[in-house]
């Protein structure tokens, strides 16, 4: 089933390059770069939540920094 | 230029309502009721004040640096390096805020109408329509938000007038019990919430007429004032105590609504009206962080990057929190202080040198 989900996510993205890629074909190797490397990182998040759900993420961060002004707030 | 779409101030006072108001309808009162509890009504005017320095600070830099957004100038303030480090926090700051408003939206419809629809599909529907959005550009936001906005804004008036035979002045005294304090602490939640206002620092360089932003854009502040002052006086004077205990007061106010036995269950009215507000908010915030994304990698256009980046927010969405009350916590206490931070100090900060620099540079100027 997990597997089912990643590749969901694989058919997103290769949705999303048929859509673009034709328009990028016009545009500079940086944008096809940027696209590519944009792309990678979100299939790969995508994926590690599918396998762990809720990992400490930057909520959990920025929670941890803000902590001491947030205590100000708590009732 | 990246975008080549020009709108009117008036425009973007249309477009900033919602980017507050829609959220803010949903989690804030209740939070807002914990601390301020009867006076909770005085809370937005106090939180406007940062909404009317939000919008000084964004017109005041782009005085500054005309031509240029939050990403560009503060690169030419800090220099190249830092000014590079700070854009990418503010590009990740708006990704991360971003989800998380994608996730509010998620929890509330899943929540209250449609219990068995995964939470991935309701949000990426809405990122999908976004993204449609966004890639028309910033005349398509605007053009939908002059139809949307004056709509959501009446049906939410209209609203609040059905409430009225039901409301109980007598709940809101006494006013001050405890001093101005407590409505003094209410008001930072909403505060956080008024300095998303930082969005015009994003579409101020794509004004027809930037000579009336500053004067839009209070107005803007003091519409989103007028409505939330609107909602927490009924919420509190329909619910009294109780607007603490409920997630989504505002709600909960409306279902009450009946009158002559006729006029029932509006909350689906409410819920178009929401849908239609954050669907305006959220393609501001998506737009802003890939117009910022496009102009911190110097492309030539941002288009190409509008369907990664909204996966991108879609995982941030799913990944913000685990679940509603630990989001609403968040929210409550430290997102807060984090929004505060990153809206309004930090652009704070990036004025103070900018004035600093451009005094030096007129002594340097004059002393030639």
């Amino acid at each position: 089933m997990k597997w089912a989900a990643v590749l969901g996510i694989t058919f997103i993205f290769v949705c999303m390059a048929l859509f673009e890629w034709p328009k990028l074909g016009r545009g500079s190797k940086k944008e096809k770069i940027i696209f590519l490397s944009l792309s990678v990182i979100g299939w790969f998040l995508g994926s590690m939540l599918v396998f762990f759900p809720n990992p400490p993420g930057p909520t959990e961060l920025m929670d941890g920094i803000f902590k001491p002004l947030g205590k100000l707030l708590e009732k | 230029m990246i975008e080549k779409g020009k709108i009117s101030a008036f425009q973007l006072a249309l477009m900033m309502n919602p980017t507050i108001f829609a959220t803010a309808l949903l989690l804030v009162p209740a939070i807002t009721a914990k601390h301020a509890e009867q006076d909770l009504w005085l809370s937005p005017i106090w939180a406007a004040i940062s909404g009317l320095l939000t919008v000084y600070i964004s017109c005041k830099l782009n005085k500054f640096y005309p031509e240029k957004s939050l990403i560009q100038y503060s690169e030419q303030i800090l220099g190249k390096i830092a000014g590079k480090i700070l854009g990418l926090i503010f590009l990740l700051y708006f990704l991360h805020l971003n989800g998380i408003i994608v996730r509010e939206y998620g929890e509330f419809v899943v929540g209250t109408f449609l219990n068995t629809t995964p939470m991935n599909v309701v949000m990426g529907s809405m990122l999908l329509v976004c993204a449609l959005a966004v890639y028309g550009g910033i005349e398509a936001i605007g053009r939908s938000s002059q139809i949307i906005v004056p709509v959501v804004s009446l049906l939410f008036l209209v609203m609040t007038l059905l409430l009225v035979k039901d409301l109980d002045p007598k709940k809101l005294l006494p006013v001050m019990e405890n001093g101005i304090m407590p409505s003094f602490m209410g008001s930072i939640v909403p505060s956080a919430w008024f300095s998303e206002f930082i969005l015009m620092a994003f579409v101020l360089p794509l004004l027809k007429d930037s000579g009336k932003a500053m004067k839009w854009g209070v107005l803007s502040v003091l519409s989103v004032m007028f409505l939330l002052v609107i909602t927490n006086l009924s919420t509190y004077m329909l619910l009294g105590k109780l607007t603490i205990k409920d997630t989504y007061p505002v709600m909960v106010a409306v279902r009450y609504i009946s009158i002559a036995d006729f006029l029932e269950h509006l909350e689906a009215i409410v819920m178009a009206i929401w849908v239609s507000g954050t669907f305006i908010k959220i393609s501001m915030f998506y737009y802003s962080t890939v117009l910022g994304m496009a102009q911190w990698l110097s492309l030539s256009d941002y288009r190409p990057i509008v369907l990664p980046i909204g996966f991108l927010i879609l995982v941030l969405g799913h990944w913000a929190a685990p679940n509603l009350q630990s989001l609403a916590h968040f929210l409550g206490t430290s997102g807060a202080f984090y929004m505060l931070t990153l809206q309004l100090g930090i652009p704070v900060v990036l004025l103070c040198i900018a004035w600093i620099q451009q005094k030096f540079q007129q002594k340097k100027d004059g002393g030639q």
